[in-house]
């Protein structure tokens, strides 16, 4: 047998990191970051306004599961006595953190104390010490927080500065902006118009900034997938993976295709609903008494100033009165899509009721992916008892009503006032209780392909050479039921999409003012037959085709991952729906 | 890290692995299935041991037992032990898991064999281990098999017979059992010490990961090494063990792999971490005939640089011829003979083995193949009669009624064993029945 040293010297391939590899050939590399620059400048105020609202969720989060301790202490000291309370408050809040801890470790951020200290500890000991160490650490510092008042400025700045970047978001430059092209206006008696951009008319005003939406958009993703394409072309080290085959199949899916481009045109006009609607949706919408709005008097041939709600109360298209689809009304605004029964743009009222549905969708399929994800990981990997007590609680939660179950959490937590029922007006209470009610389903659906591969050999194979069972089903078996979870989770938010507006027709789930196209429909099944069909047919429609997009997009994604479709033998297929 | 001779060569005659009476059953809904029932056989360092058997005798199951790969519903009977002997081990668990260790010298006072064996719980006899009596059976076996309860807790794996376990240095003996270790303790023994080598190349290695990712997640796993220099040892060990252009390999998925360098690049992935014995599981049933040569010819090689003890299963008796020093032949779940290769091969004992030997093409003269009638029955119940006795071409009426038990068919002592109400020939066909019946009804195994 020939010994190894050969290989240290005068041998051409070099194991390189990615870096390396661009700095090798970097010209492709920097195109593609200039155009990405170039579109992150362009609306650059959007995208920190988005970042805002997102911290500002976390915080809401972060809000929540802090009051858990001084709730636990409340009950325990209501019946035990106000020591004991304390004593479970504080008990609590530690296992709190402690747990948070134990996730960053999991997650892989070390923190490496006990090292220094002793290390001849086994691993297991150091972790726990560590982990210990930086929970006391933490409730030191929480606790110096909580008990003095620095706590209280703390969040007094965390607020200052979240309401100074805000104003920073609506100064900094974004081209699909109000600011920019503004498309409300009013009249001017010799027949121009005043305060829309560059004179144009209100339509044609909204037209153009649509437009600009639309572009940007198809150009952001076009150059998101161009920087795909060049990773793949220069930067990445293998000639071929198995994702490549699944896109590949993808692209020749044309009814794939079909479901991608009405999903994201959903996305888009969600993402994009303050410069989509014609109309702010703060004044139309939110708080119609508080701004005014300027029109031209046709009689008096005078400028007049009105609120919005009184313009609103005037532009109903409730069966006798309409303002359709493609008109003005009577206050020199602009409705692509006519006005709702209440007198509220139809555009604008779509839009953010996109973003609504969107976003209850998203969390409730997110949560209900992870439980179950995680969930029928466990399950193939120990079998037994974890099998069946799953089996057990997914077999009760699914015989549980999932009507009635909604209907009876939306009256106790609208009544209580609990801040669960704050978000989106019931929205996110609602997404909380598809979560919980859909992860049985969901579950069952990839319970099976994760039994296939908790079989596989290379499981065992990754056992037989000591892997930890926690890295085993991250490694060798998550990406397998990567593919399926991405085409049920796809199908299913459909199903939540369809379930959210059924609830709101019904009254239900989310309340006024909230946008939701349920309500639309439910303000305007009455006057289908009248000239103000738009009303109710236009959100009917939107759902439809929305619905169709995200089922024809996960079919789209099953037929690219799919065993039957190209590939022969299950490992390779397998293969083409994780890794690469 | 360098492929030269270990310097671990034992010089002692102490085998690496020890099975007694490995009992492993299925408990499902329908039936029970004893897949293995009671098998009994070592590997010394340095030697490659054979076993043998049809499909369904329980030789992958026994693989597995060792590994404590078996998933529920089946599991490891008490009763069974395997005890892994390699003392650098031992003296590392001591160090390593002192709260697993137990000093058998210090609580052997305590050990009141009567007490143990009248005890209830107990399933086994004094003669299933090998003595005659309870007073005879040491302390040792009694834990290894998985009883005494109330001198040792169920979690204790790792057993000094000779030695303070305060000081491993001065470990001279013990054992670590391997039906009784868990966690952490059983994850570094898994790979570090004993690896396994699969039948089916293409499924034993993870297609999305490249064949390198693999090898160096073993090797990160077993000694710590990781980034560029993980990747020039697993690029070391690819070109160890035969692989062209292992540089570029080893950025390459398993499917840009042919058969044969798929197969080579398990071993040299179970060869990662430097392990003491390798279990091979039917490795070259998938190749074609020249490949297997080309592999039988890597395992004796490693074989030899390493001092590596090997278990290779098969049901390919040329196969055996070639690599084997011992052979155990399967049937059934229990071991029907054992020998050294050679003496196997020239003289078989039990008619089973007879058959298999028979059923080789090329080795017997005429047209027709001679096969052994039928099909390896599924073992519900303990075996009280001989579960080869219906397909057995040399059977009588008693072989329906008694169990035979492994009885040496020479004259050298534990070399050559049958277990066959034929013999021990001297005696003649009805004080042999007597001998045999006798040993099965006192639980005597061996």
């Amino acid at each position: 047998m020939k010994t190894a040293e050969y290989l240290d010297d005068g041998d051409e391939y070099q194991e390189q990191t990615l870096r390396e590899r661009i700095k090798e050939n970097p010209r492709a590399a920097k195109i593609w970051f200039a155009g990405f620059a170039v579109l992150v400048i362009l609306e650059f105020g959007r995208i920190l306004a988005g970042l805002l609202s997102l911290i500002s969720a976390v915080i809401f989060l972060v809000d929540g599961t802090a009051s858990l301790p001084s709730w636990v202490g409340g009950n325990v000291a209501g019946t035990l006595g106000t020591i004991p309370g304390v004593f479970a408050e504080v008990l609590v809040g530690l296992a709190m953190l402690y747990g948070v801890v134990t996730l960053l470790t999991l997650v892989g951020i070390r923190f490496n104390l006990a090292e220094r200290y002793d290390p001849e500890m086994s691993r297991s000991k150091k972790q726990t010490v560590d982990r210990a160490a930086v929970t006391l650490l933490l409730s030191i510092v929480g606790g110096v927080l909580v008990v003095t008042p620095a706590g209280g400025i703390l969040r007094t700045e965390l607020t200052i500065g979240l309401v100074v970047l805000d104003s920073l978001s609506s100064a900094l430059p974004t081209i699909t902006s109000r600011e920019l092209i503004p498309n409300q206006g009013h009249q001017t008696p010799d027949g121009g118009w005043s305060g829309t951009f560059l004179g144009l008319s209100p339509a044609q005003a909204w037209l153009l900034r649509f437009s600009i939406v639309i572009v940007y958009a198809v150009v952001a993703l076009f150059w998101l997938w161009k920087g795909y394409t060049i990773y793949r072309e220069h930067y990445r080290e293998a000639d071929w993976t198995p994702r490549d085959d699944t896109i590949r199949r993808f692209r020749q899916n044309y009814w794939g295709i079909f479901g991608f481009i009405v999903v994201f045109l959903f996305v888009v006009l969600a993402a994009w609903a303050p410069a989509v609607s014609p109309e702010p949706a703060e004044d139309n919408i939110f708080e119609p008494y508080g701004e005014e709005t300027q029109f031209l008097n046709e009689e008096t041939g005078e400028v007049e100033s009105v609120s919005i709600g009184n313009a609103n109360l005037n532009s109903r298209s409730d069966g006798q009165n309409t303002v359709g689809p493609n008109s003005y009304d009577d206050f020199d605004r602009y409705h692509p899509l006519g006005t709702t029964d209440r007198g509220q743009d139809m555009m604008t009222h779509l839009a953010y009721g996109a973003r609504t549905s969107l976003i209850i969708g998203l969390t409730a399929i997110g949560l209900a992916g992870m439980i179950a994800v995680f969930l029928s990981l466990l399950t193939a990997y120990y079998k037994g008892i974890v099998d069946i007590a799953t089996i057990l609680a997914s077999d009760t939660i699914i015989s549980i009503p999932a009507l009635l179950l909604i209907m009876m959490l939306s009256v106790i937590f609208n009544d209580s006032g609990h801040f669960l029922a704050e978000p989106m007006d019931g929205g996110f209470l609602l997404a909380l209780t598809f979560a919980f009610v859909y992860w049985p389903g969901l579950w069952r659906s990839i319970r099976g392909p994760s039994l296939q591969v908790a079989e596989q050999e290379w499981v065992d194979a990754a056992k037989s050479y000591g892997q930890s069972p926690m890295q085993t089903m991250r490694k060798h078996m998550a990406p397998y039921i990567a593919g399926y979870i991405m085409i049920y989770a796809s199908l299913l938010l459909g199903g939540v999409i369809i379930f959210t507006a059924a609830l709101t027709f019904l009254g239900l789930g989310i309340n006024p003012p909230t946008p939701e196209w349920g309500r639309l429909i439910d303000s305007g099944q009455d006057y289908i037959p009248t000239s103000s069909w738009h009303v109710a047919t236009i959100p009917g429609l939107a759902i439809v085709f929305v619905v169709t997009g995200l089922n024809a997009l996960g079919d789209g994604i099953r037929d690219a991952i799919d065993p039957e479709a190209d590939v022969g033998d299950d490992a390779g297929a397998a293969a083409a729906g994780g890794g690469g | 890290m360098s492929l030269e001779m270990t310097e671990q060569r034992s010089g002692s005659d102490e085998p690496i692995i020890d099975i007694r009476n490995l009992q492993t059953a299925f408990f499902t809904e329908k039936e029970t299935i004893r897949a293995v029932d009671g098998i009994s056989f070592d590997i010394h360092p340095g030697e490659t041991v054979g076993i043998v058997g049809e499909s369904g005798s329980g030789k992958s199951v026994t693989a597995r037992s060792l590994m404590g790969l078996v998933d529920s519903p089946g599991r490891v009977l008490d009763g069974s032990s395997v005890r892994f002997n390699h003392l650098e081990t031992v003296r590392e668990y001591a160090d390593r898991f002192s709260g697993q260790t137990v000093d058998l010298q210090a609580i052997e006072n305590q050990y009141d064999p009567a007490a143990v064996f009248d005890s209830p719980d107990i399933d086994i006899t004094p003669q299933t281990l090998g003595y005659r009596e309870a007073g005879e059976v040491p302390l040792a076996d009694v834990v290894a098999a998985g009883y005494g309860d109330e001198l040792v807790d169920e979690s204790d794996c790792v057993f000094i017979s000779e030695g303070d376990p305060a000081k491993p240095e001065s470990i001279e003996e013990g054992f670590i059992e391997l039906t009784r270790v868990s966690g952490k303790a059983q994850r570094l023994i898994r790979g570090g010490r004993i690896a396994m080598v699969f039948q089916d190349p293409l499924t034993s290695l993870n297609p999305v990961y490249t064949v390198g990712n693999q090898i160096k997640e073993a090797l990160r796993l077993h000694q710590g090494i990781r980034g560029s220099e993980a990747t020039k040892e697993a690029a070391r060990l690819l070109d160890a063990v035969g692989i062209p252009d292992a540089r570029r390999r080893v950025g390459e998925y398993p499917h840009q792999f042919s058969g044969g360098m798929r197969q080579r690049a398990v071993i040299a992935m179970a060869l990662a971490c430097e392990p003491e014995l390798l279990i091979c599981d039917e490795p070259t049933t998938a190749l074609d005939v020249t490949i297997q040569a080309q592999i039988l010819d890597l395992l004796a090689e490693i074989q030899e640089e390493r001092d590596l003890a090997i278990m290779f299963i098969t049901h390919d008796m040329g196969v055996i011829a070639e690599i084997s020093d011992r052979v155990n032949v399967m049937y059934a779940g229990e071991i029907v003979e054992s020998a050294p290769v050679e003496p196997l091969f020239a003289d078989p004992k039990h008619p089973y083995t007879e058959g298999l030997l028979q059923s080789i093409p090329g080795r017997q003269s005429g047209d027709r193949l001679t096969t052994i009638e039928g099909t390896v029955p599924t073992p519900n119940e303990p075996a009280t009669y001989c579960r080869f006795a219906p397909r057995c071409p040399k059977a009588f009426d008693e072989c329906e009624a008694v169990h035979p038990v492994s009885v040496q068919v020479d004259e050298k002592e534990g070399d050559h064993t049958a277990a066959c109400l034929l013999y021990p020939e001297e005696m003649g066909t009805r004080d042999a029945v007597a001998y045999h019946s006798e040993r099965a009804t006192r639980g005597d195994e061996q």
